[in-house]
């Protein structure tokens, strides 16, 4: 901005108050702003409200800094998420793309290879499907264990002093990890060209070992939970040779009554925790 | 006291790394001062709660942080820079210090941008809020965590080696900020550097083998070498002896031959009451 010291002309005084209330039309208003730039007298002269003034400038900053949401965090504001959880469940270790695409893999294998075995035979279909049974459960039991936890999150320790950390962040995160992972099977599911009532069979296993390992992890670092209670679900299938014990309607009926009352143990659990976390 | 440690103990396996500390902390700045192993962020650690003592008691501003009911209300007051901070690197700096804001409950949005802008102006990084932090160097990224740090103006402010990685310029500016807070807060400094204690801390702790070995003021340390620390033109036998810019011989311990009484300094004190393990350190 340079003062031209041979200005020939100043605002008037009524002008220039005129002009500071915004009662100026839209023309004079750009040729007033105009000669401004140019002539510090009258700069110093207009008599601004200096609240007006800080409060528009502290909007220009937030305006500068304010951080570009990325789609995931903007779709979730958009469904009513606050901005502030939105923002926090986005950074979850597990959501990161790696780790989705890692699940987008297993999937589209899954799918893949039980479309190839389409017309082969019921007994080769069923086949397909059996292992799209045994790992859809294990997606989210793997999400959930490296949401949260200095194995899984670089900034771990910092957060670990703040008070939203522990229950309140595990919890949200490990949501955030199994919504994701039921969604994605949810998908894959319908893309199966097996019965719904068979491909579905997942759904519960699913809610009932991750909240076991939710619930292990107050005993276990959570990686050692997964690992325990993925090992076991797969020996399960492996010794009882065959899904109908493990997928029928009895185990269905298990898992449904396991899955609310591991989660609840969790959350006691870790409420009572007094490891820190 | 704000801060009283009772009889805190932390052991990994066979290792006692703390071992029954007892420690009162007032507002000012306190530096912790130790040899690698000491116990310095073990106990940083437990004061921050991301690490539970096996025994032992911290109470701070009449709350008892192992209590899960009270160490939320803990966790308000409380501000920390770890030794390893941590970052996301595809984060910008503005949405790292952002993240920490929201987890620490600050959910008006403009009050926290407001927030988060003050405390980057405060380390100096204002012009740096749309950086990636991938794209920092390592002395920006500790001065990013050190913003987290002081997010909320925290009654308790705990520090483990914040100047790290700063050159001289910036630890200068680091000093200012940090005997400002100190004005007002408590802090708790971790620190390598006794030129840092010396400048900025009205009380120092010095750590050893997971135990505390001297807890008083930088002078009282720096007394502990009163007519032990000597200037000589030859070598001396002490193993704590290094040669000057003077070209004489700076020795602790008993007078060598020809050995002039020296002004002591706290690393003087520090040296001496670590004896050998400073040395080694």
């Amino acid at each position: 901005m340079t003062w031209h010291p041979q200005m020939t002309w100043h605002l008037p005084a009524g002008l220039a108050a005129q002009y500071a209330r915004g009662e100026t039309a839209v023309a004079l208003t750009l040729s007033i702003e105009a000669h401004l730039m140019k002539c510090r007298p009258c700069r110093e002269a207009v008599p601004y409200e200096m609240g007006w003034i800080e409060q528009s400038w502290a909007g220009i900053e937030d305006l500068i800094d304010r951080p570009r949401r990325g789609v995931a965090e903007r779709v979730l504001t958009m469904v009513g998420v606050p901005g502030h959880v939105a923002r926090l469940l986005v950074a979850t270790p597990t959501l990161s793309r790696a780790w989705m695409a890692a699940v987008t893999v297993v999937l589209a294998f899954a799918v893949a290879a039980a479309r190839l075995t389409e017309g082969i035979g019921e007994s080769a279909q069923a086949g397909a499907v059996l292992p799209f049974l045994v790992a859809a459960p294990l997606l989210p039991v793997a999400g959930v264990a490296l949401a949260y936890g200095r194995w899984a999150d670089p900034v771990h320790e910092s957060l670990a002093a703040t008070p939203l950390a522990g229950v309140p962040l595990l919890l949200l995160r490990a949501g955030a990890a199994l919504a994701t992972a039921v969604a994605l099977t949810g998908v894959a599911t319908a893309l199966f060209p097996a019965s719904l009532g068979l491909t579905a069979a997942w759904l519960l296993p699913s809610l009932a070992l991750t909240a076991g390992t939710l619930a292990l992890s107050t005993w276990l670092p959570s990686v050692a939970a997964a690992a325990l209670l993925g090992g076991a679900w797969v020996s399960a299938l492996l010794l009882l040779n065959g899904q109908s014990l493990v997928f029928g309607p009895l185990a269905q009926i298990l898992y449904g009554l396991a899955a609310p009352a591991l989660a609840l143990l969790a959350v006691f659990r870790h409420r009572r925790s007094e490891g820190y976390r | 006291m704000t801060i009283t440690v009772r009889a805190l103990t932390k052991r990994y396996a066979r290792a006692t790394v703390l071992d029954a500390v007892d420690l009162d902390l007032a507002p000012g700045i306190t530096g912790v001062l130790g040899p690698n192993g000491a116990g310095k962020t073990t106990l940083l650690r437990c004061l921050a709660t991301t690490l539970a003592p096996d025994s032992g008691r911290i109470r701070a501003f009449g709350l008892d942080p192992a209590d899960p009911a009270q160490r939320t209300a803990y966790r308000r007051r409380l501000g920390y820079l770890a030794q390893n901070p941590g970052a996301y690197p595809h984060f910008t700096a503005f949405e790292m210090v952002e993240y920490i804001a929201i987890l620490k409950e600050m959910t008006d949005q403009v009050a926290r941008r407001r927030e988060v802008r003050r405390v980057l102006a405060e380390v100096d990084l204002g012009d740096r809020s749309r950086t990636k932090v991938r794209k920092l160097s390592g002395g920006m990224r500790q001065r990013l965590a050190l913003a987290q740090a002081l997010l909320g103006a925290p009654d308790l402010v705990v520090l483990d080696e914040p100047t790290v990685g700063l050159d001289p310029e910036q630890r200068m500016r680091f000093r200012a900020l940090l005997s400002r807070l100190g004005a007002e807060r408590t802090v708790l400094l971790s620190t390598h550097q006794t030129e840092d204690v010396a400048a900025l801390c009205e009380r120092v702790v010095v750590m050893r083998a997971g135990g505390v070995a001297f807890q008083g003021t930088p002078a009282d340390l720096a007394a502990f070498a009163d007519g032990q620390v000597w200037l000589s033109a030859v070598p001396p036998s002490s193993v704590l002896s290094w040669r000057t810019a003077d070209g004489r011989h700076r020795s602790l311990g008993p007078r060598p031959d020809g050995g002039e009484a020296a002004e002591p300094t706290i690393e003087d004190g520090y040296l001496l009451l670590l004896g050998d393990r400073a040395a080694v350190a």
